[in-house]
């Protein structure tokens, strides 16, 4: 086990004066990723490495390096200040951040779940396989597990450390023609489900067989929680950056305190006691602001990082990513606001609609009105006449989702934990009108 | 390093592992960006770690490290064993490797000039000169410059004899500005998209491009196109090329003919593939002009190497021919399922802590035989779309929509109106099967894919398309039918 403190110590002595910033990641994991009814996979990863940020007088430079030997930690800490004579000075850069008191996070590490063994992945899976070979269905995913852990220290004073455990179980199952797929991502192995996770995949891809053909075009949608976190953390990420923000490109810009969005759509970003807990702190050693982005339909605030937020005359909300970057600081610990529905209700109340359980290939067209398009997958339904009535083949969407969350007919009263782009909590939503642009031929 | 790498080897040969291997990589990456005048990144990254993988008793087993000693080696093998044993509770059918030849050698990738050997002065000099170029307007709100170089020291050693140390270097570069007014963005980049083009090769590949000597051009067309009209919707003649046609490539062939995923492996992921292997030889992909070929030994591209992580020589071969099927991406595990018995060599692991996977190798569509001004000139009622802004593609690799960051009409032979927000979908085959095209050499260049994304973990890998301009009858623009 590396000692950070002593390691940032060094790093800091041997930086003489200069401002010096240490980022120590360390991670440990293993996966087993299983198809075909059999393991096809299975590695384990044990790596650390530090990124070392040097800031003299508008200056800036950085190293990273995995090796932790003084002569290397020696050589890394020459060739950064070196790099610094060859800059003109930017008198926009800001100095390292000094300390902040930091707010505790729920507590995420499990070292029982860190470090389950193979024999416990492989055992989790073997049960599945059989259930499926019993029925001709065949069995595809992964289970993984591990931890990782970050100490983020500079030459100011700040001295931060989070350490997470994870495990996440994904299962894809094909059963003749049909497909479906469940999941949950956790922290702590007490709250995966294997059964619920293996009996929904099942259940879905034996609902799938014998998918049909529907005209594209405009129908009324159910999202399950997953295909609406992938469309909500590209709203979040590209409507609520503070980057994107300042530079105009985002729906929210210059539209705080409007009511863009349906007056069912509340989100907030939340690393510290949400259903999507994270990093008390930033890659800036900033701590982690409780963030109201949408409060029943109107864009309420953005997020920020000590750069954004001086650009926008306002403080940072502790969302940096590690610096310095061209990209935008965004949130990572979405939990949206449950309603008050079900998806079975959603079904139910509905005459005619399209029920998506996944997403795939989903990405940004137009940044202004967060225009996506991405496909349907692994359990797409029509639903007539308050029931599901058959499978279809998947669908091509093209879609404003600035418009399609303005039309929330309904909220589910149950979120799930979805890994998009951070973590995002999110319930289902069943939405007026979404955009189908063509099909495909499953 | 091979002194270290014995380590492994004698171990699994001692409790007899069917094959395993060892790769130590030394690593140096180092990345320059400028954004809006400041530096947006400049970074110098060196890592050192050794993977090691194990067949045994038909299973797999990987385990990796960044603390490289003899220790340290000993117990990551033992690891990756454990993981193996545990594997075999599941009664799976058990992976065996193509043969291959031991082979002892050493290869790099030729270069001119060293880009760790040109100064950080010098370098961010060019970004910051091209930078400031493209902010020569106040509706360009994001001007990004870049510049990244990556040289990869490989030492592989194997169960079966192979002993090789490589050295590969890419370098690239790349810039782009956004105009942004009263609610629409649009982007303009060069030479490619994504961070640029990227190559095989050293500094002389960024001295080839001047960034700078074309910032003026993108940065007007950005701001053209801020006013241009939507690109009208509905069935058109369309002419791709550059890096659009090299997406079009890697998304609905290239990826299509990984043989893991026909076979099923990704399918939990990144999805499987219509390009089964029943149709090898007999499907019609695309029309008879169209050719595309997979090739590690080709000068520039960013998959060649003398040998892939699976110690497989570099080969050539055809993934269609004259518009039928004819080859996938192959690595020694799933070879066999399409009766090779050996590995075409497409096997390949995103740095020290990967585990090795099919890849896509550098894959190009070859010239046809009408000059490009010639195609354009015979092209009634198309579109010309260039640089690619976004793509997405079904999980079987059949229907894909992508966008382009313009557009021009081409009506009656001729170069017309620029508009904006290009898109374009289709059925793979069908598409492929629509060419009536192909622009001849003259016109064919390399393009870099420098974040190929693929696998679980997830690993990141680079290769090239090479192509010249083609057309493809009647393919369905925008998203309304009309």
């Amino acid at each position: 086990m590396i000692k950070t403190e002593n390691i940032c110590e060094r790093i800091f002595a041997l930086a003489k004066g200069v401002q010096t910033e240490a980022f120590i990641e360390h991670s440990s994991g293993a996966l087993t990723r299983f198809a075909d009814n059999e393991i096809s996979q299975n590695v384990y990863n044990d790596i650390s490495s530090v990124s070392i940020r040097f800031v003299d007088a508008g200056k800036t430079s950085k190293v990273t390096l995995n090796q932790f030997d003084l002569p290397a930690i020696e050589r890394a800490v020459k060739s950064g200040l070196e790099t610094l004579k060859w800059q003109k000075k930017d008198k926009n850069l800001l100095p390292l951040a000094g300390p902040k008191q930091l707010a505790s996070s729920r507590n995420v590490f499990s070292k029982e779940t860190a470090e389950l063994p193979p024999l416990y992945r492989a055992g989790k899976i073997n049960a599945l396989i059989k259930a499926c070979k019993k029925t001709r269905q065949i069995a595809f995913g992964t289970l993984e597990n591990g931890l990782t852990s970050y100490t983020l220290a500079n030459s100011r004073g700040v001295f931060a450390r989070h350490r997470e455990s994870y495990i996440s179980y994904s299962v894809t199952v094909r059963d003749r023609d049909g497909f479906g797929w469940a999941e949950t991502p956790a922290s702590n192995s007490d709250d995966i489900d294997f059964e619920a996770v293996n009996r929904t995949a099942r259940l879905k891809a034996a609902m799938s067989r014998n998918p049909r053909d529907i005209k594209p075009g405009l129908y009324p949608v159910i999202l399950e929680p997953a295909a609406a976190a992938d469309l909500l953390s590209y709203l979040c990420v590209f409507g609520f950056g503070g980057q994107f923000y300042n530079e105009g490109s985002s729906f929210v810009s210059g539209n705080l305190g409007k009511t863009l969005l349906s007056p069912r759509l509340s989100i907030e970003d939340n690393a510290l006691d949400g259903p999507a807990p994270g990093m008390p702190f930033d890659f800036e050693g900033q701590p982690r602001s409780r963030v109201l982005l949408v409060e029943k339909g109107t864009v309420k605030a953005v997020v920020h990082d000590r750069k954004t937020a001086a650009a926008a005359k306002t403080v940072s909300t502790g969302h940096s990513l590690p610096q310095p970057n061209g990209f935008t600081p965004f949130p990572l610990n979405i939990s949206v606001r449950t309603g008050e529905s079900s998806i079975e209700e959603m079904i139910k109340t509905s005459q005619k609609a399209v029920l998506i359980t996944q997403l795939h290939y989903t990405n940004l067209l137009r940044p202004p009105d967060v225009e996506m398009t991405g496909m349907t997958r692994n359990g797409t339904f029509l639903v007539e006449n308050g029931k599901i009535s058959k499978p279809l083949k998947n669908l091509r969407f093209t879609q404003s989702m600035v418009k399609a969350f303005r039309e929330v007919e309904a909220v589910g009263r149950k979120a799930e934990l979805c890994q998009v782009w951070g973590k995002l909590s999110c319930p289902a939503f069943k939405l007026k009108a979404f955009n189908f642009s063509s099909a495909t031929k499953f | 390093m091979f002194d270290l790498a014995k380590k492994a080897v004698e171990i699994a040969n001692k409790r007899k592992a069917e094959f395993a291997d060892i790769r130590i990589i030394e690593e140096r990456r180092q990345s320059l960006s400028v954004k809006n005048g400041e530096i947006a990144s400049l970074n110098d990254l060196v890592t050192l770690g050794f993977g090691v993988r194990v067949l045994y008793r038909g299973s797999w087993g990987f385990a990796s490290s960044n603390l490289l000693n003899s220790r340290s080696i000993e117990l990551c093998t033992l690891k990756a064993f454990e993981i193996a044993l545990a594997g075999t509770i599941i009664n799976g059918r058990p992976a065996r490797m193509a043969p291959e030849p031991a082979w002892q050698d050493f290869w790099q990738t030729p270069f001119i000039k060293d880009p760790f050997a040109v100064s950080v002065e010098d370098k961010l000099a060019l970004l910051f000169k091209t930078n400031a170029i493209l902010r020569k307007n106040k509706k360009i709100k994001s001007a990004v410059c870049d510049l990244n170089l990556i040289r990869e020291h490989q030492w592989h050693m194997t169960t079966d004899g192979s002993k090789i140390e490589q050295v590969l270097l890419s370098c690239g570069a790349g810039s782009s500005a956004s105009a942004i007014s009263e609610g629409e963005v649009q982007i303009r980049s060069y030479p490619s998209t994504h961070g640029g083009q990227t190559l095989s090769g050293g500094y002389e590949l960024i001295e080839t491009l001047d960034l700078a000597g074309n910032a003026e051009r993108i940065r007007e067309e950005a701001l053209a196109l801020l006013t241009a009209p939507q690109c009208p919707s509905g069935k058109k003649d369309l002419i791709i090329g550059g890096n659009q046609l090299a997406l079009q490539i890697h998304e609905s062939v290239g990826h299509a003919t990984e043989l893991d995923r026909v076979l099923g492996y990704e399918e939990s992921f990144a999805g499987s593939s219509f390009a089964t292997t029943e149709k090898l030889g007999k499907f019609r992909y695309g029309s008879p002009l169209v050719n595309l070929v997979a090739d590690a030994t080709l000068p520039g591209g960013l998959a060649t190497a003398g040998y892939d992580d699976d110690a497989v020589k570099a080969q050539r071969w055809h993934i269609v021919k004259n518009g039928v099927l004819t080859g996938y991406m192959t690595n020694r595990e799933f070879a066999h399922a399409i009766g090779a018995r050996r590995s075409c060599g497409s096997c390949r692991a995103d740095g020290f802590s990967n585990i090795p996977i099919t890849r896509i190798c550098n894959l190009s569509l070859m010239p046809g035989d009408i000059p490009y001004e010639e195609l354009i000139a015979s092209t009634k009622d198309g579109i010309l779309m260039e640089n690619n802004k976004s793509w997405s593609i079904d999980q079987k690799r059949l229907n894909f929509q992508f966008g382009c960051e313009l557009g021009w009409l081409v009506k009656n032979g001729k170069k017309t109106t620029l508009v904006k927000n290009p898109t374009y979908q289709g059925i793979t085959p069908e598409f492929w099967n629509s060419c009536d095209a192909i622009s001849d050499e003259n016109s064919w260049r390399l393009y870099g894919v420098a974040n190929c994304g693929k696998g679980q973990p997830g690993q990141t890998a680079m290769m090239c398309h090479g192509n010249s301009p083609a057309r493809f009858r009647k393919v369905k623009i925008g998203v309304k039918d009309n």
